[in-house]
């Protein structure tokens, strides 16, 4: 047991740093506070991710025979946790990288690699994740969109939800029923623009381009646009989804954001005690998370099964990410209310959907309880 | 960074497991509110497993390792001071009282042979005088004394010591509470799952199992900041360890004890053992006021 970060690890850190320096605009922080999905920050990620690939810090972790540098997945969640604490302006490309690239990696044929692989590494793609539908959400596996067989290709009728990124993305890496078992479901990767498909968006907190519906009527999907064998698409997901076992390292921003609060506390003078408690009340709650978080993350990298770290890392990032949050309402109301500093006000937008996204944080508790302590079914 | 104990460290753990192994089981018949065991201590003492912060290739890490793991006993015995400042005083013996302030009560202080008194950024040490320490009669669960006024034979540290004995007294509450709070969860979630009610164990109840949940999250953050306190071996990390412990284990605490029902207000029930120790290391060091200024300081320049 060690807590260092090694000498290639702290200049990687520098690089990251450097590079964000040199490469985000004067006017980053009134683009970040729009939402990730937002049309701006879409737009910004086309023009930034390429520049972040030309420097190596965009899919180095990936394979070499997939156009990556073969780097360790530590250095990929290094360059994750600095560009969430700067405002994420990779915007949703952060999916491509993290997982769906990954995923066709392992299940993809030659011609699916060939197709999406080397857009994702030049970084000026967008996807979306067609997962939760209005009866799916936290229960995943009753969703009800069909893929019927038709030959050579599949007709896609259904609908999704929440879907994050949808009006802009590209393609959409979509889940479907295939079968009448309840996991005999298939993954599809489809062009966004295919007949049939309708977007709507829904108005949220977090922001335009958060949450969409996405309708599909008779889509017409080729067999050779399916990842993987028809009815595995459970185990396609497993697979991805391992690389995301702990989520957004919401962390990073929340220190950044606790960081600017105290400062403009001390800037009027009123840091006294009961400030001081909540404030590093609120730093060790950030802390516990992302020590919790480099453990679940180091587990991943030794392929170390679960043991419900990844569950406990989880809970402890929407606690933490809730803290801070809390700390604003309760010390600097007006930056919260105000638009002096929008990155505070878009950090508390962003909390809000930390114990949602991603797999809601009861969840997570059903799971630590079972897994962790032994308890229930 | 690596999660996992080398191997160097398992050998270290599986060998004091063993030695805890027989100081796991309740004595017979009632305990009263303390349970102390100089067997225990004296078997710490021989046994070198005080000394491993100064052993080849070891360091303040491996004596939070242990000092976690020793708190998980029903028994009390000094470890964890011994172990994380020992080191730092030339030859002072063990067991090691820390004292943050005089005339109030000190844990370990009717045992101990060493005892560090903490007035502010000053340290001194010194050995306890035969009379001089007036014991304190407790619900607190550990041995406690109370010195009124500094033995004539105390010496003041350097300031750099001084720093540096502060510091690993936080880490020794924050790996000790790590291992108490482990410990009290342990205890009542094997009662959950034993107590039958209503047709069913405790446990299968959904409020309750979330309940628990949220604290085997607190338990293993506490761990982990506490390691990583000892393994950086600084003030901050250390005041922000000890504060995340202080903060979390008031939930704690009182999960447990709810969910134990009238068992957990018995004496016989070793809950109490776990849970009023932790009621004494909630305010220790200056309480959540305390480390917020340590870490407001180091952090923010807060003064």
């Amino acid at each position: 047991m060690e807590f260092g970060w090694t000498p290639e690890q702290k200049a990687l850190r520098q690089k990251v740093a450097a590079f964000l320096d040199a490469h985000l605009p004067e006017d980053w922080e009134s683009i970040a506070s729009q939402s990730p999905g937002s049309p701006a920050v879409t737009e910004f990620s086309k023009q930034f991710c390429p520049k972040l690939a030309e420097a190596g810090l965009l899919a180095s972790h990936w394979p070499e025979e997939f156009g990556g540098a073969g780097a360790s997945a530590w250095d990929h969640f290094i360059v994750g946790e600095m560009l969430w604490e700067a405002g994420e302006p990779r915007g949703p490309q952060y999916y491509n990288v993290n997982w769906i690239g990954p995923a066709i990696m392992q299940y993809g044929t030659a011609e699916q690699q060939e197709q999406h692989l080397g857009r994702m590494l030049k970084g000026d793609v967008i996807w979306c994740q067609g997962f939760s539908e209005p009866s799916a959400g936290s229960d995943l596996a009753a969703l009800r969109t069909r893929a019927e067989r038709e030959g050579e290709s599949y007709v896609v009728n259904g609908q999704k939800i929440w879907t994050s990124y949808a009006r802009l993305a590209e393609f959409c890496f979509l889940l479907a029923r295939t079968g009448a078992g309840k996991k005999e479901i298939s993954v599809f990767l489809i062009p966004m623009d295919r007949k049939g498909i309708t977007v709507r968006p829904i108005d949220s907190v977090v922001g335009d381009g958060d949450l969409h519906e996405v309708f599909l009527d008779d889509v017409e999907v080729l067999e050779s646009e399916r990842l993987g064998q028809e009815g595995l698409g459970w185990e396609v997901v497993r697979y991805a989804l391992n690389f995301e076992r702990v989520g957004i390292p919401r962390y990073a921003l929340a220190l950044r954001t606790l960081n600017r609060t105290v400062a403009e506390l001390q800037g009027s003078a009123s840091f006294g005690e009961g400030a001081q408690i909540a404030a590093a009340s609120a730093h060790s709650a950030c802390e516990a998370a992302r020590i919790l978080v480099y453990e679940a993350v180091g587990q991943r990298m030794k392929s170390s099964p679960d043991t419900g770290v990844a569950s406990i890392a989880r809970l402890s990032v929407v606690r933490a990410e809730n803290q801070v949050a809390d700390f604003v309402l309760d010390w600097t109301p007006q930056l919260f209310v105000g638009d002096e500093q929008p990155m505070v006000a878009t950090h508390h937008k962003r909390a809000i959907s930390a114990g949602i996204a991603g797999g809601a944080a009861e969840i997570q508790l059903n799971l630590i309880a079972r897994n962790v302590l032994g308890l229930g079914a | 960074m690596d999660f996992d104990l080398s191997s160097d460290q398992q050998l270290l753990m599986t060998s004091f497991e063993s030695l805890l192994e027989a100081y796991r089981a309740l004595p017979v018949g009632s305990h009263g509110y303390t349970l102390y065991s100089k067997e225990l201590q004296g078997e710490l003492a021989a046994s070198g497993f005080l000394d491993v912060a100064a052993a080849e290739g070891f360091g303040p890490l491996e004596a939070a390792l242990l000092a976690e793991e020793a708190a998980t006993s029903p028994y009390g015995a000094e470890l964890a001071a011994s172990a994380l400042i020992g080191p730092l005083l030339d030859g002072a013996e063990g067991p090691i009282a820390v004292a943050w302030g005089l005339g109030e009560p000190v844990r370990y202080l009717p045992q101990a042979r060493t005892v560090c008194i903490i007035q502010g950024d000053e340290v001194l040490v010194a050995s306890p005088e035969t009379g001089a320490i007036r014991e304190v009669d407790t619900v607190g669960a550990y041995p406690m004394g109370a010195l009124e006024k500094a033995p004539s034979n105390a010496a003041t540290l350097d300031a750099k010591t001084s720093a540096a004995v502060r510091c690993r007294a936080l880490i020794a509450i924050a790996a000790e509470a790590a291992g108490l709070m482990r410990a009290a969860l342990e205890h009542a979630v094997q009662y959950v799952k034993d107590r039958q009610q209503f047709g069913q164990s405790l446990g299968a109840f959904q409020a309750i199992q979330h309940r628990l949940a949220e604290n085997a999250q607190i338990v293993r953050a506490a761990r982990s900041l506490a390691f990583r306190a000892a393994w950086r071996d600084d003030e901050c990390s250390a005041a922000s360890a000890c504060l995340y412990a202080q903060n979390a284990m008031r939930k704690l605490i009182h999960d447990c004890h709810q969910f134990s029902g009238a068992m957990g207000l018995t004496l016989e029930f070793p809950l109490h053992l776990w849970t009023y120790r932790l009621k004494l290391l909630q305010g220790e060091a200056g309480g959540r006021a305390g480390q917020a200024a340590l870490v407001a300081s180091n952090l923010w320049g807060a003064s």
